[in-house]
């Protein structure tokens, strides 16, 4: 609101404040948080009455300004810098420590590293499409099936629409017709996922994701993790049982200690689901944390793992990655 | 008398430039800060005499030996030595001598009045010594300017305060010598007496100040002045004269600040109306503001009548708040203060907020008045900004949604539903939880406000702050997804 409007309301003549039934403490959306608090409900913001002692830190600066008048060094704000500053933003996924001063800076760190990611390999892929795309070649063993007899493997140009029997005619195909580099970072054939030696040298070609589990053995992090990771290439899987929240929530039952069930709840996510139907089909997209087990450091030890570009230990800022 | 032109022209005709000034005075500014952190902030002032130049320094007038001497050039040998007192070297020289200060006292104290104006301008200059041994040698004059204050001379009550003022901070044992002699009783009977006397008003008020800052004022000090008739004056002190400036107002308004933020329970200034003044006077503050009219040093008034406001209303019982309060203009008034002095003193935008947030914690009507005179939009505006500033603005929004559901629909509507897109997303992690709770209480007011957030693709923030690495901030993502958000996820797509 401008200040000239500020000015007409200011000038109008007083307006003397009425004492209302409503004021107290609680509104009408007491009733709803008293039923609320029953169920675990976390939320519990209460408006509060904020007294603030003499030397509290809020008042440093006017203190200053007081002192500095007393002793005749005052200067009008005309001559003075502005101290105003705005806020940062971070990402505040867990072993994430990026900081950015704008919020486009922040989506599109975000976007790149965090949207994108497949539950089962934690292998980033820039669009929804290539994730799925993903997520079908390499962890689903229907589309092994189905793709012995027909062309399965999509052209990764959107609008293209062409199906090649196996992933070289589709790497052949674009390289000869979309123009497309040999060695295309999200078109990685799952033979390439292998020993230390071939990761280092990826990691330094390009910023291609290794498979947890390689990390897992070498770094000795999580072994719960481990366990789902080895489990799902190996289990049966159709295009349904895709990985949903609620099975890995399961899975977290047994071997967390419930009480650090964070992230991840038993609830049903989809309206309606009771626990014996299967779930229903959801492409997780998101980035699925076993902190339980994990404490931050080793969170963060995996996504140097998987993001740094350099040698081991050295951080390196994700952006350069790509 | 309102120092601060007088203040310009001196570092003007001091021939330095601007930027040396400036240089002076941040280094000044850094020393302040760390005296305040170690709970040693305080100053003296000294009353310049108008039309004097830099007094020379001559050790025969400093060790006083001239002055010794009866005769009628005594006043002038006084004159001389004041001025040579501005010197710190010649303090030293001078209060080394023998009785020297029962010299200065009898002369203080004596038949003539130019000399007892002379000798009190030379323990004023002694007194803003910052030096250990100097000021303190002032003490043995103490009984007398308290005597003093009772007078009706103008400039001389002005020196004998002043000096009182510079004193006071000097150590506890002073401040229990000056209480013993009764200095509250004092300067109670002189500001009333003098009460059109704007000068002695202000010096007043410093002093007082000075009492009033000390560690243990709340156990001592502080029941002795609410006892006295000094509240009530301070009160009828706050609002500025037009002609003579803003400096007893300052004065008096700092002390009130002491007195506020000491006490947890305020209740006999709030008795004695000091809430309703506070607030009136900010409401004019507010107005000469929004019209344009920052008078320079303004901010020296509104930052303690801001604290005093705060402070009294985190001890106003709800029902009384109508009556303390008075105009709900109050809140533009704050919005003013909030806009104006964001980029030139943010500290005071901050405690502008904070006041606000005081006034909507319990009171329906305030929040109901934020939202009727359309400020909300200008208080979003200020979500980006940081240093306590849109900590304290969230709350003041939270404090709305919080009183009822249609609030929430109205401040979803005015934008804040999309202005935590971006809160949610901040570095500091308590506005992060603030957001957090704020979304919660817009989405459990009405289906419209959770629709909203599920079509902007709020699911997908939400899901997102499942995997924050504070676990409060995690299990409030959790809850909300799957007691609020499921059910119109499945509506809405």
């Amino acid at each position: 609101m401008l200040q000239p409007e500020l000015a007409r309301l200011l000038a109008g003549g007083q307006v003397l404040l009425k004492s209302c039934d409503e004021d107290c403490p609680s509104g009408d959306t007491h009733e709803l948080r008293q039923r609320e608090a029953d169920e675990g409900n976390p939320f519990n913001y209460t408006p509060q009455l904020i007294h603030l002692h003499k030397d509290h830190q809020l008042f440093e600066d006017g203190d200053i300004h007081r002192h500095m008048y007393l002793q005749d060094l005052y200067i009008s704000e005309a001559d003075d810098k502005t101290t105003l500053s705005v806020s940062e933003f971070a990402c505040h996924i867990s072993g994430c420590s990026a900081v950015f001063s704008t919020l486009e800076e922040y989506e599109h760190h975000y976007n790149s590293l965090h949207r994108h990611v497949c539950c089962s390999c934690r292998r980033s892929l820039p669009s929804a499409r290539l994730l799925d795309i993903h997520i079908q070649e390499w962890h689903d063993s229907l589309f092994n099936i189905l793709a012995q007899r027909q062309d399965m493997y999509q052209c990764l140009v959107e609008g293209c629409g062409q199906k090649f029997r196996t992933s070289k005619q589709r790497k052949d195909h674009l390289i000869r017709l979309h123009k497309y580099p040999p060695d295309f970072r999200f078109d990685k054939t799952k033979k390439d996922r292998g020993t230390r030696e071939t990761k280092r040298q990826l990691q330094h070609k390009d910023a291609a994701m290794e498979v947890v589990d390689d990390v897992c053995e070498s770094e000795g992090v999580c072994e719960v993790m481990c366990d789902v990771l080895s489990d799902q290439p190996e289990r049966g899987e159709s295009m349904e049982t895709h990985v949903s929240r609620d099975d890995e929530a399961a899975r977290m039952a047994e071997s967390a200690s419930a009480e650090e069930h964070a992230g991840l709840s038993a609830a049903a996510h989809s309206a309606g689901n009771t626990g014996t139907e299967p779930p229903k089909p959801r492409y997780s997209y998101r980035l699925v944390f076993k902190e339980v087990c994990c404490k931050p450091l080793d969170v963060f030890r995996l996504f140097l793992a998987q993001y740094c570009c350099t040698q081991r230990g050295h951080v390196v800022p994700f952006i350069r990655c790509f | 008398m309102w120092r601060l032109n007088k203040v310009r022209h001196k570092a003007g005709r001091l021939g330095g430039s601007l930027e040396e000034f400036k240089l002076k005075k941040r280094e000044h500014e850094k020393a302040l800060r760390q005296a305040r952190r170690d709970r040693q902030l305080v100053s003296k002032r000294l009353l310049l005499n108008e039309d004097e130049d830099q007094p020379e320094v001559n050790m025969d007038t400093a060790s006083g030996e001239q002055v010794r001497q009866i005769g009628p050039e005594r006043e002038a040998h006084l004159k001389a030595l004041s001025k040579a007192l501005h010197d710190p070297t010649a303090q030293l020289t001078f209060i080394k001598q023998e009785n020297s200060m029962h010299l200065l006292v009898g002369l203080l104290t004596g038949s003539n009045a130019s000399c007892r104006l002379q000798a009190v301008r030379c323990l004023h200059e002694l007194s803003h010594s910052s030096h250990a041994n100097v000021a303190p040698a002032c003490l043995p004059a103490t009984p007398y300017l308290l005597t003093y204050l009772s007078g009706q001379s103008t400039k001389f009550t002005e020196l004998c305060l002043y000096t009182l003022g510079n004193l006071c901070p000097e150590s506890d044992a002073v401040k229990e010598k000056l209480l013993a002699q009764g200095i509250i009783p004092a300067l109670a009977s002189c500001i009333e007496n003098q009460r059109h006397n704007l000068a002695v008003v202000e010096a007043v008020g410093f002093t007082l100040s000075q009492l009033l800052q000390a560690k243990d004022a709340a156990a001592k000090i502080i029941p002795l002045v609410l006892a006295s008739s000094l509240p009530s004056h301070l009160l009828s002190v706050l609002t500025p004269d037009p002609k003579f400036g803003l400096a007893p107002a300052i004065e008096c308004a700092w002390c009130l600040h002491y007195l506020t933020c000491s006490m947890e329970d305020n209740r006999v200034l709030l008795a004695q109306g000091a809430l309703l003044k506070c607030s009136c006077l900010l409401v004019s503050l507010g107005a000469a503001v929004a019209e344009g009219n920052k008078e320079d040093g303004m901010e020296l008034l509104i930052c303690p009548l801001l604290r005093c406001m705060g402070n009294l209303l985190s001890s106003c019982p709800v029902e009384n708040l109508s009556t303390e309060v008075g105009d709900i203009h109050v809140v533009v008034a704050l919005c003013a203060l909030l806009q104006a002095y964001l980029q030139s003193q943010p500290a005071l935008a901050r405690e502008s907020a904070w006041v606000l947030n005081n006034l909507t914690a319990h009171s329906s009507a305030l929040c109901s008045a934020l939202l009727t005179l359309n400020l909300v939009p200008g208080l979003i505006q200020l979500l980006p900004f940081s240093q306590g500033i849109n900590t304290m603005i969230l709350r003041v929004l939270a404090n709305i949604a919080h009183k009822k559901k249609e609030f929430c629909v109205q401040l979803a509507h005015l934008g804040l539903l999309s202005a935590l897109y971006a809160t949610l997303k901040m570095a500091d992690q308590e506005m992060v939880t603030l957001s957090m709770d704020v979304l919660f209480m817009l989405v459990v007011s009405g289906p419209q406000v959770a629709e909203e957030f599920v079509k902007q693709g709020g699911l997908l923030l939400i899901e997102a702050i499942q995997y924050n690495s504070e676990g409060e901030i995690r299990r409030r993502a959790t809850y909300l997804l799957e007691h609020h958000l499921v059910d119109v996820e499945s509506a809405v797509f």
